[in-house]
């Protein structure tokens, strides 16, 4: 093992050099473009032996690893905001066709306006595509899932793409010390991809061709099986990550001060760093607040929220992205959840952070302080500008 | 916890002094985090990029509004943003300036530092004249400074993580170190108040489509080089009006051109343009209060 500075983006660009992809394609997109800059480095210069495609747009970029990974390559993508709204269509073919491609995403603002901050819109929208989502929150935790996500999505119960996810700016650009694991440990942990190819020389056989309604929902049924496999097998992922590492980032849904606590933010990515300072701080105060973060949001870890909601009376839930729905994206996944069980906490549902809007520490306290006063469940844009609370709010 | 903020413009090196600073820091033995932030990636669009360094792992993942010490590598910026926004008192303002420290324009309750970087990163090849690379040279001047990181930490960092030119690199870093000049906190600064107009707050309209003038929207920070027309010898053609890109050109009564500086970019379209060659692009740091 070695200690690096790296950032965010290039702890996801060393992950895949130790997870020995064989087919790389993309397009570049700000704030990703350094991902598979770095990646294209390193093929030329020997260090992994992959080809790189070049291609005309993340439709194809998307295409090019589908095609290689139905071949029974280890392949990788990247992308951000606009680009994987471009690749949606081919987001279902990869599920479908149990491609288990793993693709970095730089979580950036949809236009219009452009904006390039972080904000989780871009994924969020492709959540009914049958990828697994990760939201990690550090440079380690980015690398350290790249290569649980590879053992995960190849799996023979699971065989389904995962998206590793980071903040734009507060992750992709941001430079901290993270430890990197050798090439020797990553490859028992993580053996070339076992070849469950379909398409082969000299074998007649097609991915993805026409089926009546004879046929169809068996296909969809098998997903859904697939996507129920991903909820076992993540713990066994991590307990063999953490068995050779040292790491494990707490499964799904890991809890941090939760126990006996009369209020529990839920929190995706970056803000669950800042979230875990201010819980230290107010439980300093005496205030029985604590924090839960959604590491994964595809597939929703149910079990894990019913068994947080049994013993909290309040649930804040932070949501940077704007959804049309009845409230956030996670609010609203947090709510469905809880519905079948006997004890149903308040769930108030916040938006902030929108558009690579700081998230403070000032804002997470006056959102755990609404949840101990009286929230109500209403949907609350934590950062309005003062002005626009008059005149729109 | 030490929280440094860094005010430059794109190509200027900024973010690459933010990574190496990280680097440093961390060789020192000392856990960073710096990052970034940038909008449209443009030579000369100001951009501002943040460094914590503390002892264990940094625990908040947000720019920085109440640093500890700012760093400034154009000195044009100071005319055009307000770096010391949120500087604590007490704390240190850094400018790449020719200028004696004493004339730096800032608040009286922080300290100060200015280094002549442009002029070192000259002499050691680094960048050119009007876009010099001064980010090892004001990292060396912030090392000595604001001992937020040591110099031989920050030398070996650049061996590590500067592709081209390591070594003027380094010396440019050692004589931003031997060069800077200080000046304490309560010392009054001779240099004439900056009139900093209040941003106006932005008013959204109430109906859906925003029809934001271009010329509402100050691109002013992106200028390195600001025309300067001799009107004597103008034709009052109007091409310069006719050809600015951002509507920065005005004629007055007798139809003669004016800059609009708070829109002018600096392109220097203008210039390229004029029949009678009248209009040159100076340096603006040299038209800065
Ligand atoms: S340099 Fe000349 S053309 Fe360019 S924005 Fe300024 S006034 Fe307009
Ligand atoms: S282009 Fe030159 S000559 Fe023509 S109006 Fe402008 S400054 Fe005068």
């Amino acid at each position: 093992m070695t200690r690096e500075v790296l950032s965010g983006n290039y702890a996801q660009a060393y992950a895949v050099r130790l997870a020995r992809a064989r087919v790389i394609s993309a397009y570049p997109i700000t704030p990703q473009t350094t991902i598979v800059e770095k990646l294209s480095e390193f093929v030329a210069s020997g260090e992994l032996d992959a080809r790189f495609v070049e291609v005309e747009s993340e439709h194809s970029a998307l295409q090019v690893v589908v095609s290689a990974a139905g071949l029974g390559a280890r392949t990788y993508t990247a992308t951000s905001s606009q680009g994987l709204l471009l690749m949606h269509e081919l987001l279902h073919w990869a599920s479908g066709m149990r491609a288990p491609i793993v693709m970095g995403v730089v979580n950036r603002a949809v236009a219009p306006p452009w904006n390039i901050g972080a904000d989780h819109t871009d994924t969020i929208a492709q959540r009914d595509t049958g990828w697994l989502q990760f939201y990690p929150e550090s440079n380690q935790e980015v690398l350290d899932t790249v290569l649980e996500a590879y053992r995960l999505a190849e799996s023979p119960e699971v065989r389904l793409p995962a998206m590793v996810n980071e903040d734009a700016f507060y992750l992709s650009h941001t430079y901290e010390p993270v430890d990197v694991p050798t090439p020797e440990i990553v490859d028992r942990f993580l053996p070339p991809r076992e070849s469950h190819a379909v398409l082969r020389p000299g074998v007649a056989a097609r991915l993805g061709s026409f089926t009546g309604p004879d046929h169809y929902v068996e296909f969809r049924h098998e997903l859904a099986r697939a996507t129920e496999a991903v909820g076992k097998r993540l713990p066994e992922v991590e307990e063999e990550y953490r068995r050779f590492t040292g790491r494990s980032h707490g499964g799904a849904f890991p809890t941090y001060r939760a126990e006996g606590a009369d209020a529990v933010l839920v929190t995706m990515g970056t803000t669950s760093t800042t979230a875990r300072t201010v819980v230290d701080e107010m439980r300093a105060e005496g205030l029985k607040v604590g924090l839960a973060k959604l590491r994964m949001f595809r597939p929703f870890p149910d079990d894990a929220v019913r068994e947080l909601a049994g013993s909290v009376d309040r649930l804040g839930v932070v949501d940077r992205s704007y959804t049309f729905g009845p409230a956030g994206a996670a609010a609203t996944e947090v709510r469905a959840a809880i519905y079948p069980t006997p004890h149903h906490p308040l769930v108030a549902g916040f938006l902030a952070g929108v558009g690579g809007r700081d998230v403070t520490p000032a804002h997470v306290r006056r959102m755990f302080e609404e949840l101990l006063g009286n929230p109500g469940e209403a949907t609350r844009w934590e950062d309005l500008l003062p002005a626009e609370v008059g005149a729109h709010g | 916890m030490i929280e440094i903020r860094f005010h430059g413009r794109g190509g200027q090196g900024a973010v690459v002094a933010s990574e190496l600073l990280a680097q440093a820091a961390f060789l020192d033995g000392r856990e960073p985090q710096c990052f970034p932030f940038f909008g449209v990636e443009r030579r000369g669009a100001p951009v501002t990029a943040y460094a914590r360094i503390d002892d264990r792992p940094v625990g908040v993942r947000t720019s920085i509004v109440n640093p500890d010490v700012v760093v400034v590598l154009d000195p044009g910026l100071l005319a055009t943003t307000p770096v010391c926004d949120g500087l604590k008192d007490g704390g240190l303002l850094l400018v790449n300036s020719p200028r004696p420290v004493e004339r730096l324009a800032a608040p009286d309750s922080v300290r100060r530092a200015a280094v002549d970087a442009t002029a070192i990163a000259v002499a050691h090849g680094l960048g050119s004249r009007t876009m010099p690379i001064v980010n090892t040279t004001v990292l060396g001047a912030l090392a000595r400074a604001s001992g937020a990181v040591s110099l031989e930490a920050l030398g070996r960092a650049i061996d590590r993580f500067v592709p081209s030119h390591p070594e003027a690199n380094r010396a440019a870093a050692s004589d931003g170190f031997a060069s800077v000049r200080c000046v304490d906190a309560g010392v009054p600064s001779s240099a004439p108040p900056t009139a900093w107009a209040p941003t106006a707050p932005l008013v959204l309209p109430d109906g859906p489509i925003a029809t934001v003038p271009s010329r509402s929207i100050r691109t002013a920070a992106w200028r390195t080089l600001t025309p300067s027309i001799d009107l004597a010898r103008c034709t009052r053609c109007n091409f310069c009006w006719k050809y600015c890109p951002d509507d920065a050109v005005e004629l007055d009564a007798r139809g003669y051109p004016v800059i609009a500086l708070d829109s002018c970019k600096g392109c220097g379209i203008c210039a390229q343009v004029c029949p009678p060659k009248t209009i040159a692009m100076v340096a603006t740091e040299e038209t800065a209060p």
